[in-house]
Order: structure tokens, then sequence, then C-alpha cells
């Protein structure tokens, strides 16, 4: 385990040029570069703020950063995942020339991603401060807490699906599906107090994204920590899903090799 | 100090002859055909063993497809072997494919810094070394421009600067030494000879018997994933080319 900690940070020079440039790539080429990739949660938030916050009978003040969030949130899952499920076989060419640790290939994929994440959440951050008024430092101190959280279990996604995807090579396709249905049922363009209400509230306890959700929704919108079931919730599912991830990558470290 | 050592090493691949699975098919599979997916057994490597020390210069022979690049991987560190055991003293290089793996979006620059660092390189000592690599490209301006632009033998000289910039203890080769134009090549064939001599242990692949006769000390000859000789390069070489010309002829 040290032994392969050690050589993750051997060759961090490798992987962190990597996820740069993935990075560059992404804001490169385009004029608005990294507002560009903002562009997608503020058109996200502005349609649903239209089209729900009249249909739900919300208000803006409170609707608006709270689509934001979980929009954030959503990203950061789907794209870990879906992009995770091609994280080995994008790195084939490495794969057979370097016997470089396999955990860095999901690591790549999700530090892209946090980053986007990062940059999102400054966007939530700054809609709140907005319509909401300043509510101390505190929560967003608490954001940037739960940052290792929400990448420890971003990684396991990762690392899973990209297992998966080496053997079935169907998996970013079912787990587009699998995701568009999840998204209807987490409350993501809808308040969880609807659900809550109308007795689905169990449909909001079992969901394995509401915890990551409140995460970021309970301190920008209401200004304070989050009570500690959330943060245990949200540090369990992470550390599960990490310890499976690990265990599935410890089995399959090399083989991998073999499937691609 | 450097030494390889092999002790009965094989090597088997499980190969499904299908395309590849989709886990709908996996899924209807298993409940109605109770999940057949025939899969063929390559033996790519039969209780290799060997030894190289310091100072020594192995060059393997043998046909295509006889495990010459699957032994060199396998001794890189990228397969696991089956069964046996693999002993490496010494911080392995190596030179595979070294074509393939560079990001086309990313420009020349940018591609030398992250291969650098993949082969052990960090921001300091690369500092040193990328005028050098670039210099040696002579690829000038066109080392701004994404790589997906290059032609083929720009590809080559990028490729081959970076991967011989390496100062190797073990150093594994496979067939690298066809770079780029005539000029190029010239080059290329001096600063393979600089690094190798550099390295203070030698493993490579060739089908270039003249190039493998003055370089390598010993000779490792594969067929079918087994050694068939092993021995004094040049008797290994005569053995080989005599079994090759009796081939020929009785075909």
């Amino acid at each position: 385990m040290k032994a392969y900690l050690s050589q993750i940070w051997v060759c961090r020079w490798f992987w962190f040029s990597l996820v740069r440039m993935d990075l560059r790539a992404r804001y490169r080429g385009s004029v608005l570069g990294m507002g560009w990739s903002l562009l997608n949660p503020i058109a996200m938030t502005v349609i649903f703020c239209t089209v729900f916050a009249t249909l739900l009978n919300q208000d803006i003040h409170f609707y608006a950063p709270y689509v934001m969030a979980g929009i954030a949130v959503w990203n950061f899952f789907l794209h870990s995942t879906l992009e995770g499920c091609q994280c080995f076989l994008r790195a084939e060419s490495y794969i057979r020339q370097y016997p470089a640790p396999m955990a860095i290939y999901p690591l790549r994929n999700t530090l892209s991603h946090g980053f986007h994440l990062v940059l999102a959440s400054f966007l939530v951050i700054a809609l709140s401060l907005a319509l909401r008024g300043w509510t101390g430092i505190l929560p967003i101190f608490s954001l940037l807490v739960s940052l290792p959280i929400f990448l420890v279990a971003g990684w396991a996604v990762s690392v899973l699906f990209g297992l998966a995807n080496i053997h079935f090579r169907d998996t970013r396709h079912l787990a587009e599906i699998g995701f568009q249905i999840l998204f209807y049922l987490s409350p993501i363009m809808y308040p969880s107090s609807l659900l809550i209400d109308r007795g689905l509230g169990w449909m909001v306890h079992i969901n394995p994204v509401v915890p990551f959700l409140d995460l970021i929704r309970i301190p920008m919108l209401e200004g304070k920590i989050a009570d500690p079931l959330t943060w245990g919730l949200a540090m369990g599912i992470s550390m599960l899903l990490g310890l499976v991830g690990c265990l599935a990558l410890r089995a399959k470290e090399d083989k991998v090799i073999l499937h691609l | 100090m450097a030494l390889v050592v092999l002790d009965q090493v094989s090597l088997t691949f499980k190969v499904r002859q299908n395309k590849v699975l989709t886990l709908k098919e996996f899924l209807v599979g298993q409940m109605f055909r109770k999940g057949n997916y025939p899969q063929m057994e390559v033996k790519a490597l039969k209780e290799v063993s060997f030894e190289v020390a310091k100072g020594e210069r192995l060059g393997i022979l043998g046909h295509n497809g006889a495990g010459k690049s699957t032994l060199l991987k396998m001794l890189a560190g990228i397969y696991r072997p089956s069964s046996g055991k693999r002993e490496v003293i010494g911080k392995i290089s190596s030179l595979f494919d070294i074509h393939l793996g560079f990001e086309p979006e990313a420009n020349g620059w940018e591609n030398i810094a992250y291969r650098s660092y993949l082969q052990g390189e960090t921001p300091s000592t690369l500092k040193e070394k990328v005028q050098a690599i670039a210099d040696f490209t002579e690829l000038g301006d066109f080392l701004n421009m994404p790589v997906r632009y290059y032609s083929a033998g720009m590809m080559v000289r990028l490729a081959f600067a970076i991967a011989t910039s390496i100062d190797p203890e073990i150093l594994l080769i496979d067939e690298v030494l066809s770079a780029g134009d005539l000029a190029f090549q010239q080059k290329a064939i001096k600063r393979m000879r600089e690094m190798m001599d550099r390295a203070q242990l030698v493993i490579m692949v060739s089908h270039d018997l003249i190039s493998i006769r003055n370089f390598c000390t010993r000779g490792l000859w594969m067929d079918h994933g087994s050694v068939k000789q092993i021995g004094p390069i040049n008797e290994v070489v005569l053995a080989y080319q005599e079994s090759v010309r009796s081939q020929t002829k009785a075909a």
C-alpha cells in the first residue's frame, strides 16, 4: 500500500501535467476561456429558473443558487463517471509503455472534474452572495473542507466505471441511461421538500447523491455548516466507494493491460 | 548495480475469440445460454530463465510472434508473469512504441514535458534537458504547434529525441531504429549508440542482425515463447541464420 502510494507520488509530474493539459485543452480555443465551461451551469440555471421557479412556485432568491449548486454537484459526478469509463482506454498507449500505477489514470479524470467543481462552486458562492447577501466566511470554509470528500468519491467512481468498461464496453452507454433516470429521481431541479411533503421522503433518504448535494446547498443557502448526519453520510458513502475502488483496483491492477 | 534475473517465467494470455463483450449480451447470455464465451489461451512465454548482469548487452532474436516483444514488456514490468520469478535490480528505462501516446491537442513543448515526466524527469531535471531535446528534433517553430498537425516524420523526430534523452541504468529497446529521413537516421544512430553506451545493461530486440552482432555481447534466440538458445552473440546469430536458411530451402 505504502509502496503503491509512493509510486503514485514518484510519477506525480506526469499525471499532474496531464491534468493541466486536459484543463488547458478544454479552455483553449474559446474566447471566453474558463467562462465558457461555466456557461453550461449558468444556462441551465437560467432555464430552470424561468420555467420551474414559476411552475413549482419557488422564490427565485432561494431557487437560483439551489439549482446551480445542484447542477455543479451533478455535473461532477456525471462526468467523473462517464469520462471515468474511458480513463483506462484513453491511457492505453501509456499503459503499454510504462508500468505506472493504474490509479493515476482515474485520478487524472477526477482532478480535472474537481477543478470544474471548484469553478462552479465559485459561481454558486457569487450567486448566493448576490441574491442572499453575506453570511460569513464559515459556509465558504465548509465548502473547502468538503472538497476532498467529493474527490475521493469521484476517484472511486472513475476507477469502478473505468474497470467495468474494459470488461463490458457498453458500460458508458448504460451509465448514461442510469444517470438520466437518477437525475429525475434526485432533488436537483426541484426542492427535496416537495418530495418530503408528498410522502416521498424515502426517495430522498435513500438517494446517495443527496448528502453530497446538501453538503454544498446547506452552507450556501442557509448560511450554516451542514448537520453532522449529512457530513457523516457523505463521508461514509465516499469512504465506502473509495474502499471498494481500492479493492477493485488491487484485484485488477495487473490485468487491466490484458483487456485493452 | 544492474541485474536482471528470470526464473522459469511463463506468461499466459486469455483471449476472447469473439469481439468485445457488452454487459447486455453477457447478462442475456447468462440467462439463456448459460454463458458461453470461448476463451483462447495463448502461451506467450514458456518457462523462460536467464540472467543478465551489469556490462552485458543481450540481443534477442527470433521470428515474428516468437515472444520477443512480450518478453521485453514483461521485463519492463508492464506484464506480470503468470508464474515464475522476475527479479530486477536497477532502474529500468524502456523504448517501446515510442511514437505512441502523444497528446494530439498539446504542442511539441508540452509533449516533451509530460513524456519526460513519464520517463522519470522532474521539472528541475527537465529544465536542463528540454533545450537539447528541442534542438535535436530540429523542428524549430513547429514545436509551438499542436502535434496533431505533425507529419509522420516529424512525430518520429520528436518521439526519438525525447525517448533517447534519458540516462538509463537498464535499457530495454524494441526496434526503434527506423527514424525519419536519411540525415536524421544518421544522427539517430549516433545518439542511440551514445545512450546505449551510457547504460549499464542493455537488452534489445532487433531484426537487424548486423547491428545486433556489432553491439551485443550475448544473444537470446526465442522460438514460440521458449528460449531456443542463449550464448555468445556470434554463435546464436549463426545458428539462427542457419535455421532460417534451412527453413526457406525446405519451403
